[in-house]
């Protein structure tokens, strides 16, 4: 019997060249003395073959037949399916790609390049650690296609209709109109457990102009029940320009003589708000309002109690 | 591309078949040697797939065969067959390709119009344009990245959560990258002698001292490697339910769990970082080991509370 990378290869010549669907009785008549003999044995492989081509890709297509051979399954690969789609990308843009791919270390990008025609590897002084996770193919192709997406979410199952995915703070998240809530929902895609399983293309349809970043606003202190609700919070003049490079001069509220500055950010997500005020240690206090400051004097009460 | 040894599945060979067909079809011909190393081969396994591949093809298997051969160390090609065109880019190689090229145009120096660029819309107009990449880049980064091209020496002024001021010191950048969504630098730390990690966003400000030091490679850190120095001290912590976010944010070197609780064991690079996320973990996480550390988040709180009952503030 042949070696199963030629078999399989001749297979996927002869799906590709065929002008009408094959049953698995022509398919294995045509690869005459590769297959194994006897019934089980033949369906076995053909299906372990066929599992293999969808695992790199390969398009295969399957009808049922009418007339003399009613009811039996036809197999073809159509061609303009298989082939890539020529992306006409220039020399210079071809290398961009493959510094891209060299920084993001994101490991089936290598293999995209070679379809693309990149040659070999190239090295980047700039590396990011983007974290990869499975579920991510499945759910960006399911928004580029506009199909829905089903999975499992701290324990509850989800239909989302995906519109976009998004790698904000070092983590990837779908952002889409879930079905069960009837509202847009964002989900963090290495929180998602089993596997996602995709509809129909083209079951929904985007909204026009819509805006992952006010989907989903970046600063996570405006997550929240109240998205309105602020602190004002004193920096001490050690800290005062660094706080005030990132939070803006718009959000300075007040200049002290000591050269500290009273900035006001929101705080609707109080463990946001926590975090980005504990950064700065010692050298911020909350003024206002005073529900907040009460709270994380309670907080550090309940801490420093604990010794 | 990395070149691998020993048996191969044949699901592997057969996806660089579908690319190195019609590559090599495409050109007539290419030096074995070059061949291989392009497509992460050694030279033995690229000649066991182009044997086999010269006896398949359509049947009956006599003369509609691929037509390919090995002479003199030239791979060759005669009449273009069957596989003339690449597959399909498959969902995970689309996924990491668009990734990649999005995330790239967020890294210091990309140029938001040059090739790169260009290639994005390619792809996104092919692909579908539906992933975002939000990465926000501390001020200093483009700058220290330029300094770790050129091996020149920076001063600067670095502060942690705890310091009093910013420490002024001199570093000599080797390598910018980007982990869980910040930025950092290992650098040869002149006062300390000894290469450290920074974090970007603390580099208060920077400038160059005019000194140029030797180019010296440092390897980049990989997600999970990074922090794993054997001379730096560890933390065990024990994690209530809400503190779980600390597991994907920071590497930690073991995670265990224990009922409600989950225990993990943290990499400490220096003490005043483990004194912030004890104040931001606050009543959800306990330090278990070391002893001296276990009163680090009441001291830290107590420090803070001092400014809160003295009445540091005119507004309350």
């Amino acid at each position: 019997m042949a070696d199963a990378l030629e078999r399989i290869t001749n297979l996927v010549a002869l799906l590709l060249e065929t002008r009408a669907p094959l049953t698995l009785e022509r398919i294995a008549n045509e690869l005459r003395g590769q297959y194994p003999s006897g019934d089980a044995a033949l369906r076995g492989a053909f299906e372990r073959d066929k599992a293999m081509l969808r695992e790199i890709g390969v398009p295969i297509e399957h009808e049922v037949l009418s007339g003399a051979d009613a009811g039996k399954t036809a197999y073809r690969i159509d061609r303009r399916r298989y082939e890539l789609a020529d992306l006409d990308l220039s020399a210079d843009e071809t290398h961009a790609l493959q510094m891209a791919v060299a920084a993001a270390r994101l490991s089936e990008g290598d293999m995209g390049l070679l379809k693309l025609g990149a040659d070999g590897p190239v090295s980047t002084t700039v590396v990011a650690n983007v974290p990869d996770d499975p579920m991510l193919p499945a759910l960006r192709e399911a928004a580029a296609l506009r199909a829905e997406a089903d999975f499992v979410y701290r324990g509850l199952r989800r239909t989302l209709q995906p519109y976009s995915v998004l790698l904000r703070d070092g983590a990837w998240y779908a952002i889409g109109h879930d079905l069960g809530h009837g509202t847009v929902r964002t989900y963090r895609v290495d929180r998602i457990e089993g596997a996602v399983t995709t509809g129909e293309p083209g079951a929904f349809e985007r909204p026009v102009g819509f805006d992952v970043r006010a989907a989903f606003p970046a600063d996570p202190k405006l997550l929240g029940d109240e998205p309105s609700q602020r602190a004002v919070v004193r920096i001490d003049v050690a800290r005062a320009r660094w706080v005030e490079a990132r939070v803006g001069e718009q959000a300075v509220v007040q200049r002290h003589d000591d050269g500290a500055i009273d900035v006001e950010v929101p705080c609707a997500n109080l463990d946001a708000f926590r975090s980005w005020l504990f950064g700065l240690g010692e050298h911020a206090e909350v003024v206002s309002p005073p529900e907040v400051r009460a709270a994380v004097v309670a907080w550090l009460r309940e801490m420093a109690g604990a010794r | 591309m990395t070149v691998r040894r020993g048996p191969r599945p044949t699901v592997e060979r057969l996806r660089r078949l579908l690319v190195m067909l019609p590559w090599l079809m495409e050109r007539g011909e290419a030096p074995l040697d070059e061949m291989a190393q392009r497509f992460g081969l050694t030279e033995e396994q690229l000649v066991k797939d182009i044997e086999l591949v010269s006896m398949c093809g359509l049947p009956p298997y006599l003369d509609e065969l691929i037509d390919v051969w090995i002479d003199e160390g030239v791979v060759s090609t005669g009449i273009p067959r069957v596989f003339t065109k690449p597959l399909r880019l498959t969902a995970p190689e689309g996924f990491a390709l668009l990734a990649a090229a999005r995330v790239a145009m967020q890294l210091p120096g990309a140029d938001g119009e040059g090739a790169l660029a260009r290639a994005l819309e390619k792809l996104a107009a092919a692909l579908g344009d539906v992933v975002v990449v939000e990465q926000p880049q501390a001020p200093a980064t483009e700058d220290v990245t330029a300094a770790a091209a050129d091996n020149a020496r920076l001063r600067i002024s670095y502060w942690s959560a705890t310091d009093e001021a910013p420490s002024e010191r001199e570093i000599t950048p080797r390598r910018v990258f980007l982990d869980r969504g910040r930025w950092y630098v290992i650098a040869d730390d002149h006062r300390s002698g000894e290469d450290r990690t920074f974090r970007i966003d603390r580099i208060e400000s920077w400038e160059r001292t005019g000194v140029v030091d030797e180019p010296r490679h440092v390897e980049a850190p990989d997600s999970e490697g990074w922090f794993e120095h054997a001379d730096l001290p560890v933390v065990r912590l024990e994690l209530l339910p809400a503190a779980g976010w600390v597991i994907e944010r920071y590497p930690t070197r073991s995670i265990a769990q224990r009922g409600d609780f989950t225990e993990v064991e943290l990499t400490v690079t220096d003490p005043s970082w483990l004194q912030e996320l004890l104040l931001r973990l606050g009543p959800t996480a306990r330090v278990l080991e070391p002893a001296q550390w276990q009163g680090l988040g009441a001291q830290a709180a107590a420090a803070l509370l001092a400014r809160y009952d003295t009445g540091g503030s005119d507004a309350n």
